[in-house]
């Protein structure tokens, strides 16, 4: 049992890699924003890396627990204390009962943090999926972000001494700033057919700075007057921006008319706008750490080899050879 | 056009047109998922048709590393692991679905047929667009004596609101795709001889009941829950999405419909929608639905050939008629 205290800013169980082949149905998947972050807690405390977790957006969670376990919380620093004493990040410690966990709101680096516990968080699968789908109010705890009073079931697990004091090395932490280079890959509506080559330079070289009004449906980038390799959207509408409806990839970059927004993890399945570029797996993590109204991206582009290649190397990372004992 | 490895593109490869196809495009979209994408941007459900006719082939062949497709208007998003399924695998072996996969006239699309009541001019509907008035735009053409069934019918050159109702049961509607928000079907009438269109809402409306069925261009959608929308409402018609799955139709997951179904609408008063809605929440309303059916293509096509002077007559009178109303 999970006796939430205060449930903060959003909290959500998720799982990883959350509600997927709904995508033809209209649902995205749903679950982690920072898969990273997400799978290591997970890989800390002994469970399976995509097992459920909290998904704690901006702090301010606080949480009293009732038996034994390991927990381990990664991602951004919400200063985390147990009974008043800091817990380090990115390593699992021993809590046992009546003990309070609590997490602070954000204030440096990063947005979001994870929180495992040894065994996971017991809530229904819904369509297949543990993760809380924002939009739909469904899946996770009751469809909804956790608040004061909810009582969340654990499942069984075995003594957690063995999963407490893992650590995941310095050198395979994530560096959090204010300031992201996030890689992309062109298309799939880009130049030359519907943005010019002058657009996509400025896409790649730009600093955009991350709309205050992001959420799990999508992260809001600034609006830029774009050249356009069309007049209009045709028989899609007046906008050149306009296309006849497409399935949008999850982690792409959607130009609403002027406006780019990254579409993540409960974002619509589609749509009738361009998508200019597309994060690759190996990058998405970083839109979750992104903390909104504040800090600024990059898009560095990729090729699918070089995409492929860094997805490698970040499954790699998250794998129990990155783990030390404290 | 450019090779796999090169930089600076969004278009992976291309199949130009032959006499039994459009041309296809292949679009990264990431490293795990890719566009397909058919011909021109023109709306017509001929390509539709064939993305269903690529959907099953891809479903087939069962590819180790395939994730999910995605069939929309004219396209197909595919989301798969490109480290199991290599792009230029992916892409080559599509292309030789090209050569497989039924051209139109041999295509046989597997399509339940799905009955839906509906109360047109629904006093649900019809509180949403008051309040609407009351909040958000007083002076809105295209609400007349508080509901937009009317301006449809003026819109689309119809006598009287029973002719739009006549026109919108006289046809089946397609499912060409669903997305958006969970189980929001886009359809589109099989019988363009009743394809009336409406300009959108301007701005949109802050609130639109669930199971309200609206048009907006060429495309009716249902309303899976209570949202902000911006089709031109005609009626509302019973649950398409249940989160508590009360009912067998939601047993497998809380989404009624699927792409390529035909929807059937009939007609019944507010009273009857409302008895309806009871009962298929006590989980004692069987929907109608006909599984195991299909579409033939070529039929199809050679009905729509039979019908071309018809289709033309309305879009004649549909061009007049809009030079005389005023859009929102």
């Amino acid at each position: 049992m999970f006796e939430v205290l205060e449930g903060g800013i959003q909290t959500t169980v998720q799982d990883y890699p959350g509600r997927v082949g709904y995508l033809d149905l209209g649902t995205y998947p749903a679950g982690p924003m920072d898969h990273f972050a997400f799978r290591v807690a997970n890989l800390l405390v002994g469970n399976a890396q995509g097992a459920a977790a909290l998904e704690v957006t901006a702090g301010g969670l606080k949480a009293r627990f009732q038996d034994r376990r390991a927990v381990a919380i990664t991602g951004a620093d919400m200063q985390p204390t147990l009974n008043g004493k800091p817990v380090p990040l990115w390593e699992s410690v021993g809590v046992g009962p009546d003990d309070m966990l609590e997490l602070k709101i954000v204030r440096g680096a990063g947005f979001r943090a994870y929180v495992a516990v040894s065994g996971a968080f017991d809530v229904p699968e819904y369509m297949g999926s543990r993760a809380t789908f924002t939009v739909g109010g469904f899946g996770g705890f009751e469809g909804r972000g956790l608040k004061k009073g909810d009582r969340v079931l654990l499942n069984r697990a075995g003594a957690p001494d063995r999963m407490i004091g893992r650590r995941l090395r310095t050198n395979a932490r994530p560096q959090y700033g204010s300031q992201w280079e996030i890689e992309a890959m062109r298309g799939p509506q880009a130049d030359p057919d519907y943005m010019t080559a002058e657009d996509m330079e400025f896409f790649f070289s730009h600093a955009w700075k991350v709309d205050r009004n992001s959420n799990r449906m999508g992260v809001r980038l600034e609006s830029h007057k774009w050249q356009w390799a069309r007049t209009s959207g045709g028989v899609a509408g007046g906008h050149p921006s306009n296309i006849l409806d497409d399935g949008y990839a999850v982690w792409t970059v959607n130009v609403c008319g002027d406006q780019p927004i990254i579409l993540v993890a409960d974002g619509p399945s589609l749509g009738g706008f361009i998508c200019n570029a597309t994060l690759i797996y190996a990058s998405t993590w970083k839109v979750g750490q992104l903390v909104p109204g504040r800090d600024t991206i990059r898009f560095k582009e990729v090729t699918i080899d070089q995409a492929t290649q860094l997805a490698g190397s970040v499954d790699e990372t998250i794998a129990e050879s990155s783990i030390e004992r404290g | 056009m450019p090779g796999m490895h090169d930089r600076n593109t969004a278009v992976i490869d291309v199949l130009p047109a032959t006499a039994d196809r459009p041309r296809v495009m292949y679009r990264y979209a990431g490293d795990r998922f890719l566009l397909v994408e058919y011909g021109e941007m023109v709306l017509d459900l001929t390509m539709n048709f064939r993305i269903f006719g690529l959907n099953d082939t891809v479903k087939k062949a069962e590819l180790d590393g395939l994730v999910e497709t995605v069939p929309a208007l004219r396209s197909i998003l595919i989301h798969y692991d490109s480290r199991r399924l290599p792009t230029h695998m992916l892409v080559d072996t599509l292309k030789k679905m090209e050569e497989t996969v039924p051209p139109g006239e041999n295509l046989n699309i597997p399509s339940r047929r799905v009955e839906l009541p509906i109360a047109f001019s629904d006093r649900w509907t019809r509180a949403d667009i008051e309040r609407y008035v009351k909040y958000t735009r007083q002076d809105a053409p295209n609400i007349v004596n508080g509901h937009n069934i009317e301006y449809i019918a003026q819109y689309n050159g119809l006598r009287s609101v029973q002719a739009v109702i006549d026109y919108i049961c006289a046809t089946e509607w397609w499912n060409a795709c669903i997305g958006f928000w969970p189980g929001l079907p886009f359809m589109f009438p099989l019988d363009p001889r009743y394809a009336i269109v409406t300009p959108k809402y301007n701005p949109t409306r802050p609130w639109t009941p669930e199971g309200a069925v609206g048009i907006g261009g060429p495309c009716v959608a249902i309303y899976p829950v209570q949202s902000p929308g911006g089709y031109q409402l005609f009626g509302r018609t019973i649950p398409i999405f249940d989160l508590k799955q009360r009912n067998p139709a939601f047993k497998m997951n809380p989404i009624l419909l699927k792409p390529a179904d035909r929807i059937q609408w009939v007609p019944v008063s507010d009273a009857e929608l409302e008895s309806i809605r009871e009962k298929v929440y006590d989980g004692t309303y069987r929907y109608k639905i006909v599984a195991y059916e299909a579409l033939n293509v070529k039929s199809y096509l050679g009905f729509l050939d039979s019908i071309k002077s018809e289709i033309a007559a309305f879009q004649q009178r549909q061009a007049e008629a809009v030079k005389h109303v005023a859009i929102p």
